[in-house]
């Protein structure tokens, strides 16, 4: 069935045979999100209250600012483990720096706010420059780069506070950043919907998105067809490390205090589990943002429904861990059969 | 006259170019051992500084620490290095450790402790941990050579389920009952003057290092690395002999969780840590190629021992221990710039 119709049509474009593939493709994130939505809402009365859905959002938001960043730098071929360390630093340098800020010049709270945000972004863009520069001019992997940079912003990280809270950011940091709502939602949202509207649109538009998937694709045909290769990559880090540190920062005024335990591995390893989730290939070249997006949200509701369902936490790992070779295993399974008719 | 100018030009250029590639032939051959010395050299260097900074690094009681500690990581960075040289990785090394640790651990206990003879305990022990380990090597393998899955995606998502399953069997609490005939034959015990992690690593490299550079298996997984296309047209079995490379890394994993669970003495559900990454970067560190193909026993023992040393200095020297997590991530990248320079220079 499925040969005669390729046969029939010449090529695999459009054949009855990939109606099978696009459901496997694209259907599989969707159809499990509905299982879970659908299951979850008739075990559980809480999972479809507003408090729970609000915050749902709220966190599926800061994974995915994360894991955009994270998938354009597999797209371009690369990784980048240290998210979860950049989170960290960001939210002490931003606490250590507004604090600073605050006491030092004593005006308008405004000031602060601006200068802890400045050096928390900048730390974060620093680490990404840093990442960058390692993987494009010493074309080192990046698994490697990242893995080392992880433990150094890490360590950064801890060094500045001792691994102690830093308080003493102005109270309107919170109230404005972290705890503020516009038509009911937090922030963080709109946020997360702007990050990821502009992502699309310059992974779709510009330049710098295409080249990435170029890139990633198959580089020797970039070099040759004049992609300047180097600061495509570094943008890639860059970019990945900024996010990071909005996320960092955001959760810094969420929490109220700086603190080098935020982030860390654990969403490091769920960003590349969102990415990887949303259909991006670690062979690079291919990859939309927006899924990945959407496969953030995914584990945010996995997560949440797992927890209502008085899931032993202990357990909840193998159930992410199943979902993810499940995931790309499939995408795995659906490429060969194209790849074969 | 211009013919005349134009064959001598071109000679004189030819010439040049056959002095150049002369010259930088005899240039990179000395660089090529400085190179593959450049890590024991360090290692030299790395001591000596340290032994400058504090007089108790030298003493023959430290090194006979350091080469016991070394041992531990050196056997992680070994499995690692296995599967590196396939393209591979394997960052489930660490969940499965503790897996390992917790599952021997527990099957001890429900022997009895102690009252069970020491050769029963042991053989349950190691049953029971290396049952584990190979169900984690399978799982490994066969999603990544079978299903096609990126050994990242494979190991990370069999790292969940190895916590998963370590925390959930274990209660999350450390599984006390691990009898002393169990640490005397994995920790406390000795041979021949030599404590038994030492004898053990010893023994594991120089099998290790046989397979890997005398067996057609070991052979074949230098191919699968070096060009995963060749070796299986060359008719190479590249997806068997991938599952076999992921079940001997898990294997080599656990016999080194049996060796930390006899050192802790009980069965700790988070014994493996951040071991899959450490077992990763020593293995680099050394010299192992993530590009797959180039390593060796050899890259992985020296990395272990780097990086072993230099954390047994930093600790003696008393070095906070957050700047020693800044100085090994340099180490990982400078470890990675220094391969990369190897490369270059073929």
């Amino acid at each position: 069935m499925n040969s005669t119709a390729t046969l029939s049509s010449g090529n695999r474009t459009a054949s009855s045979g990939d109606a099978l593939d696009l459901v496997l493709r694209i259907g599989l994130l969707p159809i499990l999100m509905a299982i879970v939505i659908v299951g979850t809402s008739l075990m559980s009365p809480y999972f479809l209250g507003w408090m729970n859905i609000v915050n749902i959002l709220r966190m599926a938001s800061f994974l995915a600012i994360i894991a955009c960043g994270q998938a354009l730098v597999i797209i371009a071929g690369g990784f980048d483990l240290s998210v979860g360390a950049v989170v960290a630093l960001a939210s002490v340098v931003t606490a250590k720096a507004m604090a600073a800020a605050a006491s030092a010049i004593g005006g308008p709270d405004i000031v602060a706010i601006v200068i802890g945000i400045g050096a928390g972004l900048g730390s974060g863009l620093a680490v990404g420059l840093f990442n960058g520069i390692c993987v494009s001019r010493l074309k080192v992997s990046g698994f490697v780069v990242t893995l080392g940079t992880m433990s150094a912003t890490a360590g950064i990280g801890l060094l500045l506070t001792n691994g102690i809270p830093v308080y003493g950011m102005p109270k309107a940091f919170v109230q404005a950043i972290g705890r503020s709502q516009f038509l009911g939602f937090p922030l963080a949202i709109y946020i997360a919907l702007a990050v990821i509207l502009v992502m699309v649109f310059v992974q779709r538009r510009t330049l710098f998105g295409r080249y990435v998937y170029a890139i990633g694709g198959n580089l020797d045909a970039a070099v040759v067809s004049g992609v300047s290769i180097r600061p495509h990559l570094v943008g890639t880090y860059v970019v990945s490390g900024g996010l990071a540190a909005l996320v960092g920062i955001l959760l810094t005024a969420l929490v109220g205090s700086g603190q080098a335990s935020l982030g860390g591995d654990a969403m490091m390893l769920q960003s590349i589990a969102a990415a990887v989730i949303g259909g991006v290939s670690l062979r690079g070249g291919i990859g939309r943002v927006e899924i990945v997006a959407v496969a953030a949200l995914f584990l945010t509701i996995l997560g949440n429904a797992l927890n209502l369902l008085h899931i032993d936490s202990r357990i909840q790992p193998i159930f992410l861990g199943l979902i993810m070779v499940l995931a790309v295993a499939l995408d795995e399974f659906s490429r060969r059969r194209t790849s074969r008719v | 006259m211009s013919d005349a100018n134009l064959t001598a030009t071109t000679r004189s250029a030819d010439l040049d170019g056959k002095t150049r590639d002369r010259r930088a032939f005899d240039r990179s051959f000395g660089q090529q051992w400085l190179r593959k010395l450049a890590l024991p050299i360090a290692l030299v260097a790395l001591l000596a500084g340290f032994a400058l900074a504090d007089d108790r690094i030298l003493t023959s009681y430290n090194l006979l620490n350091i080469a016991q500690q070394t041992s531990y990581l050196a056997l992680f960075a070994m499995a690692q290095m296995v599967v590196i040289l396939t393209r591979g990785f394997d960052l489930s090394l660490g969940p499965t450790v503790s897996m390992v640790s917790v599952g021997a651990a527990l099957a001890m206990a429900g022997m009895g402790g102690g009252e069970a003879g020491g050769l029963v305990v042991v053989t349950a022990a190691l049953a029971a941990g290396l049952a584990l380990a190979v169900a984690c090597g399978l799982f490994n393998g066969v999603v990544v050579a079978l299903l096609g899955v990126s050994p990242l995606v494979a190991t990370l998502g069999s790292m969940n389920i190895a916590i998963g399953v370590a925390t959930t069997i274990s209660d999350g609490r450390p599984v006390q009952g691990v009898p002393s005939a169990f640490s005397q034959v994995f920790y406390t015990g000795s041979l021949l003057g030599l404590p038994i992690a030492i004898v053990i690593a010893l023994v594991v490299g120089v099998a290790l290092a046989f397979v890997l550079s005398r067996t057609v298996f070991g052979r074949s997984l230098y191919i699968i690395g070096t060009n995963p296309q060749a070796a299986a047209v060359a008719g190479i079995p590249v997806k068997r002999l991938l599952v076999y490379a992921y079940l001997l890394c898990s294997a080599l994993a656990a016999l080194g969780a049996l060796m930390m669970t006899a050192r802790t003495g009980s069965g700790e559900p988070n014994l493996g840590g951040t071991l899959s990454l450490q077992s990763i970067a020593a293995a680099v560190v050394g010299g192992t190629s993530l590009a797959g193909g180039r390593g060796g026993v050899a890259t992985a023992v020296l990395g272990a021992l780097f990086i072993t040393i230099l954390s047994n200095g930093m600790n003696l020297t008393r070095i906070d221990g957050y700047v020693q997590m800044i100085v090994l991530g340099a180490i990982v990248i400078l470890g990675v710039v220094l391969d990369r320079l190897r490369l270059s220079a073929r």
